[in-house]
Parts: C-alpha cells; structure tokens; sequence
C-alpha cells in the first residue's frame, strides 16, 4: 500500500525510456512541495547524558517515526539548490539563504575527494539529467536500497528498539544495528547497507558501518563512497526527543584525501503530525478508541517496475537468479 | 463492518484451524512444562533467527525427487491441497512453467505463508505491541500487531504480505492475515492463491530452539475447502551467526555502481 503510493513520487525522480535517452526527472511536472517547509538552519544537538525516558533494557527510547528536515537526496552539499542542471527558484538566492552543505567537516563543505573521483562524482551528476548509460542511473530509481547515508535523506523512516538491537525500516532497505561492537562480517562481504555494529553514549548511538559496497551513491549529485570505505555514524538526540542529527564520517583512502564527515538533521513525526505525504506515510489502525497511525508494507520493487525496474534493465517478467 | 454471514464464516473458519492445528501438534502438546524465553510481560518471546530445514519451498505437497526439488514428505495436514477443478488446471500450468514465473526468481517478496518456509533465515523482533520479520531474502519486511487492533477499515487493499493482526491464545500466537493480493505463489511448485486469500498462522514453542508453525489456509475462490500446513523452525545458532543483506533484486545492474561501465 505505502509502495502504491510511492510510484507517483518515485516517478518524479525515476525513470522513463525516451529513444533519446532515459529520463530521471519528468521534464513538465512541478515540484512536490511537502507540507512542512524545508527548514534552512541545522539546529545543533550536543552529545551528552540522556535524561530522556529508557527502555526496560537501558536503551534511550527514541522509538518511532522520522524525516529529514532540509531536503531530500537531490544534491548534497547544496541541499536546496536543485538537481544537477535543474535548480531551484532557491538557488537563485544568496547561499547562506539555504540550508548550508551537508557536509560539515571539512569546512568549505566540499567532499574532499581525490581528482579521479571528483571526475566520476561530475560526470554522473553531468549525465544525470539525460542518462545514456545504465551507471547514470541512480540507483535508488531502481528500488536498491538507499543505503548509507541516503536512506536518511528521502523518505521518512521507523525506528525500532530490542535488546541488543537497533531496528531502522525505510522504504527502500532494511538496516539491523547490532549493539555489540562484535565482529563484523568478512571482509569480503560487500553490501548496500554494510554490516552495522555499535553501543550508545549518553545520547548518542555510536555505530561502525563496515563491508560497504559503495553502490548506492548519495544522491542525485553523484557523491559516493568505495567498497573500501569505513563509516561511523553517531546519531544524536536531543533532550526532549523530538529531533537528531545524523552525523556520519566517513574513511576511504581510495576515494578521499582525508576522513569526512556529514551531517543530517531529522525530526520526529508522531500522531499530532497527521500522516505528511513521503515524511510519514501512515494509514489508521483499526483500534477503538485509540487514534494511532501505523505504516502499511514497505515494498518497492514489485509496485514500480515498469519504471524502476523493466524499462532500466530490471527484468519484471523473467527470472534474474537461478537458487 | 462484516456482515453477520461473514460473521459466522469466519467463526466457523477459525474453529476448523483450531482443530487442525490441535490434532496436528498433538504429540508435541503439554505447553505449560515448556521452558521458553519470554518476554517482561510473561509471553513467549520468539525474538532470534530461524530457519526451517523441510522441504516445503520446494512442493508443500508429498513429492518424489525430481531435478528441481529434493523429495518431500510433504507439510499439509489432509495430504494434499483441495484445488477446486478449475484452479487445479491453474496449478499444473504454474507447475509446468515454475523455472520462469516463480515470483522468487524475480528476487519479489515471498509472501505469507510462504517467507516463513523459505529455506533461508528471517529474524524475528518482537515487542509487546508487534513482532516484526526480517527476512534475509530479499527485501520483505512484515509487521504483525498484536496491540489488540483488527484489520484496516478500508477494504479491498491488495497487500503482498497481507495484513497481519494477532493475538495470544495462552502461550500460542494466532495471527490473522487477509487483504493479500493474488501475486505470490505458496512454494517453487505452482501452489498459489487468490486476492481472496485467508490464513490464520500459529506460532508455539516446541523447545527454546524450535518453534511449531502452522498456517491454515482458506480461499473460495481456489481451494474447496480450508487446509493446515505444518513446519518446524529451528533456531540458527551458528557461532557468531547474523542476518546478511540479500537485496538479489538488484543483481541485473549492481556492476554498474558505484560509477562504473559495467565490464
């Protein structure tokens, strides 16, 4: 159900076949514009005691529902600028009347990327508009997952919370953060979302993202990672629970000059919110009495594969594995 | 709101899966005397991965070995399953093209009952209010609320994994599952089902590692009456063992990321 409501959305950003070429923005239609404005300030969240409620085994209870506040996956390190070659009526305006890059370590904002992958990041964001070739295609378009970090920068998502366990459910993945710092899988495993293990701090939920795959890119922009890349991420909540920043650093000596780090504003959606289109598709529960609001099934693929998957190269009619 | 023929149908349809699953698990009964993990509030906590080690992916029905399946003894409680002429007809074209139109091969979700008898792990995360599966093959995810709530009021929903609602019988989970759509398939043998689809699982502790599954399935517009499946889950308890993504639906373009031709 959630997935049928999607494929308008994806299609704004997905993929049609044109003889020409393969479009991932439909030229005519105009904007979705959220019902809450995108913020332009990052507030920040200091790392520090959780005086918050607990859950039974210790953890800060940050259970429920989240979005993004500034923008979704379009451009990185310009946020509210636009896609490549398509801006927006913002971009018109002075910088710092946007919301500020993503990217909040080092401090001109920029990916600090080595010249060959700086030349890879601008071609796919060159050819992003006109995709002659399936690896201009970004990836989400085709229902991958959204991996790390762009699964915090579209759709809203669930957190759940279990002993030993931080569940996230997005729209397009699923990610288990092991609490354990125990052994990673073998590096030789190299997966969208990489293999997740971490504790908390105080306020913040430190996790070591390893066995990444690299695929997923970050957007739009064609900002990425390599399958060599390391990434800590510290998720940290503010005191009264209605907000954290996502703030990743990532490490790859293949890809980077220098260590990085990232930073990702969300709020939480709950009941009072009301369902808000990609930020918190909810439907009711069917619970006398009660006014609460649940998300149907997460799935992708099977609801969008005319555009997400046939006409990009995804088989929707014939076998693509063999066990 | 259901109408009161709806009413006694479905009463009717529960009192049946209540005695299939009673003669079914009868050897393995005596409930009370299991020691099980359980959750703070005094119900069993199914929270671990499992996996089942039958045959029932293969062919849920009895069947000789052959070169895509090993043999089976088969999972159903009346032997076989009760197609109505018609939808046997259905059944044996799914069967002769099973190598093209299993949905599995398309890397698309299993559905219910089936993820669960898929010979993969899944792992179950449970609180007091849902129990969550996390199926390692690919991307299905379903929810099972057991806050007291029934299904949606909006009516005709056509969900892949069905609506799940369940409830505790003693120390059984009985789960409720219905608004399915008809595009998932029972196993690799062409078994399916309609939109029309109803199945009502339960799940109970044989040991602290086993968990006794079964599903009785109803569907008027396939099968001539309800029927009951039975599966054993084992606990995976592989040193070390966790769940590995297995996102196979994106196999066909992987090679192309990130920024790369594709040779």
């Amino acid at each position: 159900m959630i997935a049928r409501r999607l494929a308008p959305l994806l299609l704004l950003i997905a993929v049609s076949l044109p003889q020409a070429g393969i479009a991932q923005t439909a030229p005519a239609a105009p904007p979705v514009s959220p019902r809450i404005p995108w913020e332009k300030e990052v507030r920040s969240i200091a790392e520090g005691p959780w005086n918050g409620p607990r859950l039974p085994d210790g953890q800060p209870d940050i259970s429920g529902f989240w979005s993004n506040t500034i923008a979704n996956q379009s451009n990185f390190t310009d946020p509210q600028a636009g896609d490549p070659d398509r801006p927006s009526a913002a971009f018109r305006l002075p910088r710092n009347q946007r919301a500020p890059s993503r990217v909040t370590d080092p401090a001109d904002g920029q990916v600090p990327y080595q010249p060959e992958a700086r030349a890879l990041q601008e071609d796919f964001a060159r050819n992003f508009q006109n995709p002659t070739k399936p690896q201009y295609v970004e990836p989400l378009a085709r229902c991958a997952p959204a991996g790390v970090p762009k699964s915090f920068m579209w759709h809203g998502h669930e957190i759940r919370q279990y002993p030993g366990y931080v569940l996230f459910l997005f729209d397009s993945g699923t990610r288990i953060v092991h609490l354990d710092d125990g052994p990673h899988l073998s590096d030789s495993i190299k997966l969208w979302n990489g293999d997740s293990h971490g504790h908390w701090e105080g306020n913040t939920l430190v996790v070591n993202v390893t066995n990444n795959n690299g695929k997923a890119l970050f957007g739009y922009s064609g900002d990425f990672m390599s399958e060599n890349a390391t990434v800590v991420e510290r998720y940290i909540f503010a005191e009264d629970g209605k907000r954290f920043n996502y703030v990743a650093t990532f490490t790859d000596p293949t890809v980077y000059t220098r260590p990085w780090t990232a930073t990702i504003p969300l709020r939480r959606f709950t009941e009072a919110d009301g369902p808000m289109d990609w930020h918190y598709m909810v439907t009711p529960v069917n619970l006398p009495g009660k006014q609460l609001l649940e998300s149907p099934e997460r799935i992708c693929v099977e609801n969008n594969g005319v555009f997400g998957g046939g006409a990009v190269g995804v088989p929707s009619d014939r076998p693509i594995i063999s066990r | 709101m259901r109408s009161n023929f709806e009413r006694s149908r479905h009463a009717l349809f529960a009192a049946i899966a209540l005695a299939g699953a009673m003669v079914a698990n009868a050897p393995a009964q005596a409930q009370a005397t299991v020691d099980v993990p359980r959750l703070a509030s005094g119900r069993p906590d199914f929270s671990g991965i499992w996996e089942t080690l039958s045959e029932a992916d293969y062919d849920l029905e009895p069947h000789a070995g052959r070169r895509d399946a090993p043999p089976g003894p088969g999972v159903i409680h009346e032997g076989t399953i009760p197609y109505r002429p018609e939808a046997l007809e259905q059944r044996q074209r799914n069967f002769a093209a099973r190598g093209e139109k299993d949905p599995r091969l398309r890397c698309w979700v299993l559905g219910v009952p089936r993820g669960v008898y898929y010979p993969a792990p899944f792992q179950i995360f449970q609180r007091d209010n849902d129990v969550t599966l996390v199926h390692q093959f690919g991307h299905q995810v379903r929810t099972i609320a057991t806050n007291g709530s029934d299904h949606p009021v909006e009516k005709g929903q056509e969900f892949w994994l069905g609506d799940s609602r369940g409830y505790w019988e003693g120390d059984t989970l009985v789960v409720d599952v219905t608004d399915f759509n008809p595009d998932t398939w029972l196993d690799r043998a062409g078994n399916y089902h309609s939109e029309n689809l109803h199945v009502v699982e339960r799940w109970r502790f044989v040991d602290r590692d086993t968990i006794a599954y079964s599903a009785t399935l109803e569907d008027p517009k396939v099968f001539t009456r309800p029927w009951t499946m039975d599966v054993l889950l084992h606990r995976r308890r592989d040193l070390g063992f966790e769940l590995i993504e297995d996102y196979c639906n994106t196999v066909e373009y992987e090679r192309y990321y990130p920024h790369k031709d594709g040779q």
